[in-house]
């Protein structure tokens, strides 16, 4: 009976020991305390002394790690500091490196199986990996930008090589997969997906299906080229922000014109796997700004860098110090996967970037020989071939579960679309070498010679800006601009057979928004229009983030004329806002005129007397802003209600994303346009003012019912406005989530509802005759969950403070901090 | 005493290294080989399940001395949802119940390998 009983408990055990079940690993390998998860507790933490051996290395490296986790690489030639850059970035972030690369060349099969194979084939229909094998085949075997590559390779694949079982990362085992060997290319791939995710937007859409309802007039006024509040990247010499407001035509008829447009254009992007959503411009941003020493407290330039991104553990970033003797002396941080430092400083410079968001991409019909099975398409009446390509998607056994034949013209991927071929072209196709870009950007000594490095940049176009210690202040929206035939836009959908469609070239570099040292001492972006159109028409795009925060940036520089860092730092998190400043008043003004007309109630005069008390800053205490954000949602869906699908057809309407916010207020110079009146009230016309009163009357009944009483905790900013930092396998326990924050909507640290996009490195860096930075990111070095390196920097990020960044010059001034935790090196194998 | 004393320390170390060398599988392999080579009235039953939980228990401290092993149990205890202290509890009756049930099906495959030899002598 006893053996019975024992015989069927160690099959069962043996089964759960070797098999999964569900979402759980297999628990043999999982709880085995030598080799299993808790083994990971051996390597959660940096050993004091290792020894590594890289093949390749052309001599010893120092790699020493101070206490926030970071690497000061002391090698003798800049090849070794990227070997050993390599094989640090493994130790700390093999699994997002992989599963990055996966993601960008589109083999997530390969780990996870079919389930991703949607994803897979969104990847490769972009024609992402592609593109990134076009351009690493036309690298220059002896440039920089492809021996840095190499090098990084050899060194993530000594780490591979030399990985004990224990030095697995945990989400390997839970994916029962092993880590594959690194190639050169994944890092070219890397900027591809970054491509994807910063310079693919399509503003026609919005245009189109606003046009589709309310006629071509009303929706380029709605979703215009040109933003009605112009505050500039390239000052414009107003000193002030320029208010540029039309009469927005009011609603016209529908055009059915625009509907089969856009049909077509959203039949297009979902052909190419396109799914994003264009970005809410003041929900996102990233900023950046800096100081002439004219205006500093130090006398010496200021530069803050706020890149926002997706906030994923581990972060996007991963910070490092590297020192070539002679050649290169460079901190700041890089993304695992690629080698060097893409945002930081040097002895002499600092810069950091913001995205430009201009339009980059183009589609094309194209004339095929064959429709079913093409093997040429027609240009200016001659056949050119189409280069085929067969994507493999594999399971994790290595088995094919799919293919797909893909076809590229000169243009780029074409992909078939209700019976036609339709092409794409795009900047993140053309051959470039980003990489290098960085590289060299980081040898610069003086803005100039940055600006020069940078100027080759093609995509994601960037507003970079640096600051040198001679004082120099430049900012230049790098990238390449697309300069098209006919109105010269992008949202047409374009005959491919003809050459004349085509590109006529990039705008040249004398044409990109660019300032030196301007009159007013400082230099700002926030994803705003980089330049003004009366300064300079060229069409870059038009799907510009709303101006709030350029407005509100500007201002606090504005306002100082001797910046300190630490005021650098502050308003990185200020909660102050424009777009408060700007609606604020209005909402009350409205209060006030429809209680003399006699048209208010008491729940009007409260929500205005709550109004009223606000400060308009988010700060997590604040207990106001709640009510402001609920009434700018109620007057954004009763103002634009002629937008929105009519109830009964919901699920089968077009549907329009609201005009941004900057529109509302140009609305508000016409109180008495039609677009302020509400559909849905039968009889009456309402005018500005009694869709404001309506708006701030209905958003205190929606904020009492959501967050009780407005003296309650409820209602406080901290309880609404969170951060939530997902694991980049979504594991919730590996998940840090709803991290109260300090910012709303278009303030200077803004976040949307989800709290999954925000600042993913701050920076300032003074550039005295030695340079001093601070910094921090949302996460930590290491990758491991175990780690106290995995999330240690979460509290200063969530609480507007940064880390002083060590800058040592050599080994020795390193050791004298006494802030060395481990010491690895490594020799040639 | 000091004899089992010192047979349950090299036991439970055997469980040890057998895990650090060629996984958690070592361990009914291990104990099964309890089951068959020690004697019914030495426990081998009792020895294998003891010995295998404190071979692990071994291991576990030597993982606590080298990192943070509470955070581990509170991260991976989320990954499956264990609070983190069942984490710790699931890991040790894991080795013990694959102990005891392969040292049983041992002791059973013995006495029916060694039954007929011991009626034979008692015959005689």
């Amino acid at each position: 009976m006893r053996a019975g009983v024992a015989a069927v408990l160690l099959a069962a055990l043996l089964f759960t020991g070797f098999r999964s079940i569900g979402q759980l690993p297999p628990l043999g390998g999982l709880l085995d305390p030598a080799n299993g998860v808790w083994a990971t507790a051996r390597t959660a933490d940096l050993p004091a002394v290792e020894n590594g051996t890289i093949p390749g290395l052309g001599k010893q490296v120092q790699v020493l790690f101070d206490d926030r986790g970071v690497p000061h690489i002391f090698a003798s030639t800049e090849e070794d500091a990227y070997r050993a850059l390599g094989y640090v970035m493994a130790r700390d972030r093999l699994f997002q490196m992989e599963m990055q690369t996966l993601a960008a060349t589109g083999r997530l099969t390969e780990w996870v199986g079919a389930k991703a194979i949607d994803a897979d084939r969104r990847t490769r229909s972009l024609g992402l990996p592609w593109g990134a094998e076009r351009k690493y085949a036309a690298y220059d075997k002896s440039s920089l930008g492809y021996r840095s590559m190499t090098a990084y390779a050899d060194g993530v694949n000594a780490w591979i090589g030399s990985m004990k079982r224990q030095d697995m990362p945990i989400e390997f085992r839970l994916l029962r997969v092993a880590p594959f060997k690194w190639e050169p290319i994944y890092s070219v791939n890397f900027f591809a997906r970054m491509a994807l995710t910063l310079a693919y937007n399509d503003a026609s859409l919005n245009r189109l299906a606003a046009q589709a309802k309310v006629g071509r007039a009303a929706a380029d006024a709605l979703f215009p080229v040109n933003s009605p509040i112009q505050e500039p990247i390239q000052p414009n010499g107003l000193n002030a922000p320029r208010y540029d407001l039309a009469t927005i035509p009011a609603p016209g008829t529908p055009d059915s014109s625009a509907t089969l447009a856009l049909t077509a254009r959203r039949t297009v992007l979902a052909a190419f796997g396109v799914t994003k959503r264009n970005a809410d411009g003041d929900a996102i941003g990233s900023n950046n700004w800096a100081v002439s020493p004219k205006r500093t407290a130090g006398g010496h330039a200021l530069l803050a860098g706020d890149p926002h991104l997706d906030l994923t553990l581990p972060s996007i970033w991963y910070e490092m110090h590297i020192v070539v003797p002679g050649q290169l002396d460079v901190a700041g941080v890089g993304f695992p996967g690629v080698p060097g430092v893409v945002i930081g400083f040097n002895r002499d410079v600092a810069w950091t970037f913001t995205n430009t968001g201009s339009d980059v991409n183009d589609y094309y019909t194209e004339a095929v020989d064959d429709p079913s099975q093409p093997s040429r398409y027609r240009v200016d009446g001659a056949w050119r071939p189409l280069q085929k390509r067969v994507e493999i998607y594999r399971d994790p056994l290595g088995a094919v579960i799919r293919t797909d034949t893909m076809y590229f013209t000169h243009r780029g991927p074409m992909t078939k679309v209700a019976g036609s071929w339709i092409s794409m072209r795009w900047t993140a196709y053309e051959r470039s070498s980003e990489n290098e870009n960085f590289l060299k950007a980081g040898r610069a000594r003086n803005a100039n010679q940055w600006l020069d490095a940078m100027s080759t940049f093609i995509a994601p176009a960037q507003n970079g800006l640096v600051a040198d210690r001679s004082g120099n202040i430049a900012i230049r929206s790098v990238g390449h601009y697309p300069v098209r035939p006919g109105d010269g836009r992008g949202d047409l959908i374009r005959d491919g057979s003809s050459s004349a469609s085509d590109w006529l070239g990039y705008l040249p570099l004398s044409k990109y928004p660019f300032s030196m040292n301007p009159a007013q001492g400082y230099l700002a972006s926030a994803n705003q229009q980089p330049v003004d159109p009366r300064v300079n028409p060229s069409y870059m795009g038009s799907d510009w983030y709303s101006p709030w925060r350029a407005i509100r940036i500007n201002d606090l520089l504005r306002t100082d004329s001797a910046v300190t860092p630490d005021a650098m730092r502050k308003f990185q998190t200020d909660p102050g806002s424009a777009r408060a400043d700007a609606f604020v008043p209005m909402f009350l003004a409205a209060a006030a005129h429809e209680d003399s007309l006699g048209r208010s109630d008491a729940t009007l005069r409260e929500a205005a007397a709550l109004l009223a008390q606000w400060d308009r800053r988010y700060t997590r205490t604040n207990r106001r802003a709640v009510l402001f954000e609920k009434a700018v949602l109620e007057l954004a869906s009763r103002t634009w209600d002629e937008l929105s699908a009519p109830p009964a057809k919901k699920g089968t309407a077009i549907p329009v994303e609201y005009p941004e916010s900057q529109i509302l207020y140009e609305l508000m110079q016409t109180p008495n346009s039609p677009w302020w009146d509400d559909r849905r009230t039968q009889g009456v016309t309402e005018d500005r003012d009694a869709i404001l009163a309506a708006s701030l009357r209905a958003a205190l009944v929606t904020a009492r019912k959501l967050y009780g009483d407005p003296k309650s905790d409820g209602w406080l900013w901290s309880n609404v406005q969170h951060a939530n930092i997902y694991h980049l396998a979504r594991i919730p326990a590996f998940s840090v989530l709803g991290i109260p924050v300090q910012g709303g909507p278009s303030t200077l640290s803004p976040s949307d509802t989800a709290g999954k996009q925000g600042p993913s490195w701050r920076m300032v860096v003074e550039l005295g005759p030695n340079v001093k930075a601070w910094a921090t990111y949302p996460g930590g070095q290491s990758g491991n969950p175990a780690s106290p390196r995995y999330a240690d920097r979460l509290k200063l990020w969530e609480n507007g403070q940064l880390a002083p960044v060590l800058f040592p010059k050599t080994q020795a001034e390193l050791d004298r901090t006494k802030r060395v935790i481990s010491t690895l090196t490594l020799t040639p194998r | 005493m000091l004899r089992s004393a010192v047979k349950f320390v090299l036991i439970a170390e055997a469980f040890s290294v057998a895990t650090y060398a060629l996984g958690w599988w070592a361990v009914p392999l291990l104990a099964l080989l309890c089951g068959l080579t020690i004697k019914p009235d030495g426990k081998p039953v009792i020895y294998a399940t003891i010995c295998a939980v404190a071979g692990w228990f071994m291991l576990l401290v030597l993982d606590a001395a080298r990192g943070p092993l509470g955070e581990v149990a509170s991260r991976f205890g989320g990954v499956m949802g264990f609070p983190p202290a069942a984490l710790f509890v699931t890991t040790l009756l894991f080795s013990g119940l694959l102990a005891w049930s392969a040292s049983s099906i041992g002791v059973a495959v013995r006495r029916k390998m060694v039954r007929p030899q011991e009626v034979v002598l008692a015959d005689a």
